[in-house]
């Protein structure tokens, strides 16, 4: 084991070195820039390259059982000094944050978009019960516990929330790194953008908000104060927000979209 | 007491690991473009005040861990790690020099290689997802950004700022 974690170690330096110098990618599409971080390529090259059809040889040791636990279960861990920045860079701003403090409060309540928008959009799709557990938010561990706890895991909307688990553990960063530029260049303030990174996943908040970095430079300290801010409250009313508005409205939305729907 | 004191050990070698990489991911950097955050003596108290707040951050919330309160027991690790060094930052500037002469971009790319790495054993599980949650999820994700995001806009506006 201490020698297939050597080669773990190996190959974490070799695909940092290869996403850094691939470097910062801006691709225009359209009216739109889509910024790729050397964050992103990092995902990707990890993600392809554990493909099961490569595991054989070298490849094989690298993602061996115990690396994969390895990487999956210390992951937070190797967050922790990520998250110790944010302290740093929400102290110096720390009044001006608490002068608009109530903006913060408010744009919370925007993390019921995954209700308005996303719940129509699933019955539409003639997902029923699936959608309460993928639509009350992004599937994080908050969800996860909330889901499990009323309906279990086994449950048709244990499988909607383990499903958007699932997806956002894979693509929520990629996802926001691409579509935070994009709100950007259709108006959006890169404050309110920062504030709104806060979502409750520290990978998505961090993609997010590097991407916003790293299309207005200048903005930085700005930036990650506002969405280290947000994150903070996120993890603090959240579970508020879940348990008393996004269910309740879930659960009141739910019965009128389906009787409707059944006339 | 022993299996405890183990337990911080390892964490502790870990945290190192994860500094060790950000200085790596630095170093890189500067090779790739010379003009970006310069490795200075600061840099290194810097990521030694990272690896510090982390500690604290998992000592303190285990001690939280004895809390009566069911939501600060459930208090996320990261969140006790922001704090603690909001709070500490708070109190000494220098811990704010310290820790923004480590770049953050070079924070971001080690995580998201471990965090690679550590789905590829769920790449799998996508089979047993069907496409139409994969299409919810695009409106789930769109749906906390977008509402976040105009909710602030719109309350940026109303305060005059």
């Amino acid at each position: 084991m201490n020698k297939n974690f050597l080669y773990l170690l190996v190959f974490a330096l070799f695909i940092i070195t290869i996403s850094e110098f691939i470097g910062f990618q801006a691709i225009p599409i359209g009216s739109f820039t889509i910024g790729l971080l050397p964050l992103v390529f990092a995902i990707l090259l990890t993600m392809f390259l554990g493909l099961k059809v490569f595991r054989k040889g070298i490849w094989k040791k690298i993602y061996s059982d115990n690396n994969i636990h390895f990487a999956g279960k210390y992951l937070i861990f190797i967050m922790l000094p990520l998250m110790a920045r944010y302290g740093a860079d929400v102290a110096p701003q720390i009044r001006e944050i608490l002068q608009i403090g109530w903006v913060f409060i408010i744009q919370e309540l925007g993390n019921l978009g995954t209700v308005f928008l996303g719940l129509p959009i699933a019955l539409l799709l003639g997902l029923r019960r699936e959608a309460i557990g993928a639509t009350l938010g992004i599937g994080r561990e908050g969800e996860l516990a909330y889901i499990s706890e009323k309906y279990t895991l086994e449950s048709k909307e244990g499988r909607g929330v383990l499903s958007i688990y699932i997806i956002g553990t894979l693509f929520g960063a990629i996802f926001f790194s691409v579509f935070a530029p994009i709100l950007l260049d259709l108006g959006i303030r890169v404050e309110a953008l920062a504030m709104a990174s806060g979502v409750g996943s520290g990978s998505m908040m961090s993609a997010a908000s590097a991407t916003l970095v790293a299309r207005i430079p200048e903005m930085e300290s700005t930036i990650l104060a506002y969405a280290s801010a947000s994150q903070l409250l996120t993890s603090f009313l959240g579970t508020f927000t879940m348990v008393f508005l996004a269910a309740p409205i879930q659960a009141f939305m739910y019965k009128k979209l389906v009787r409707g729907d059944n006339k | 007491m022993n299996i405890q004191l183990n337990k911080y050990v390892k964490y502790g070698l870990i945290l190192l690991l994860s500094v060790a990489l950000i200085l790596f991911t630095m170093e890189i950097k500067l090779i790739k473009n010379p003009d970006s955050t310069p490795i200075t003596s600061m840099t290194f108290v810097g990521l030694g005040v990272l690896w510090l707040f982390s500690m604290f951050g998992i000592i303190f919330s285990d001690i939280m861990q004895k809390s009566p309160v069911k939501i600060i027991r459930d208090f996320p690790i990261l969140g006790w790690v922001s704090i603690t060094s909001l709070i500490l930052c708070l109190i000494s500037d220098f811990f704010v020099q310290a820790i923004q002469a480590v770049d953050f971009l070079s924070i971001t790319t080690p995580i998201l290689t471990f965090a690679g790495i550590s789905v590829a054993n769920r790449l799998v599980d996508l089979r047993n997802t069907s496409w139409k949650v994969a299409i919810v999820a695009i409106f789930v994700f769109t749906g906390t950004y977008a509402g976040s995001a105009l909710l602030a806009q719109i309350g940026l506006f109303l305060s005059g700022n």
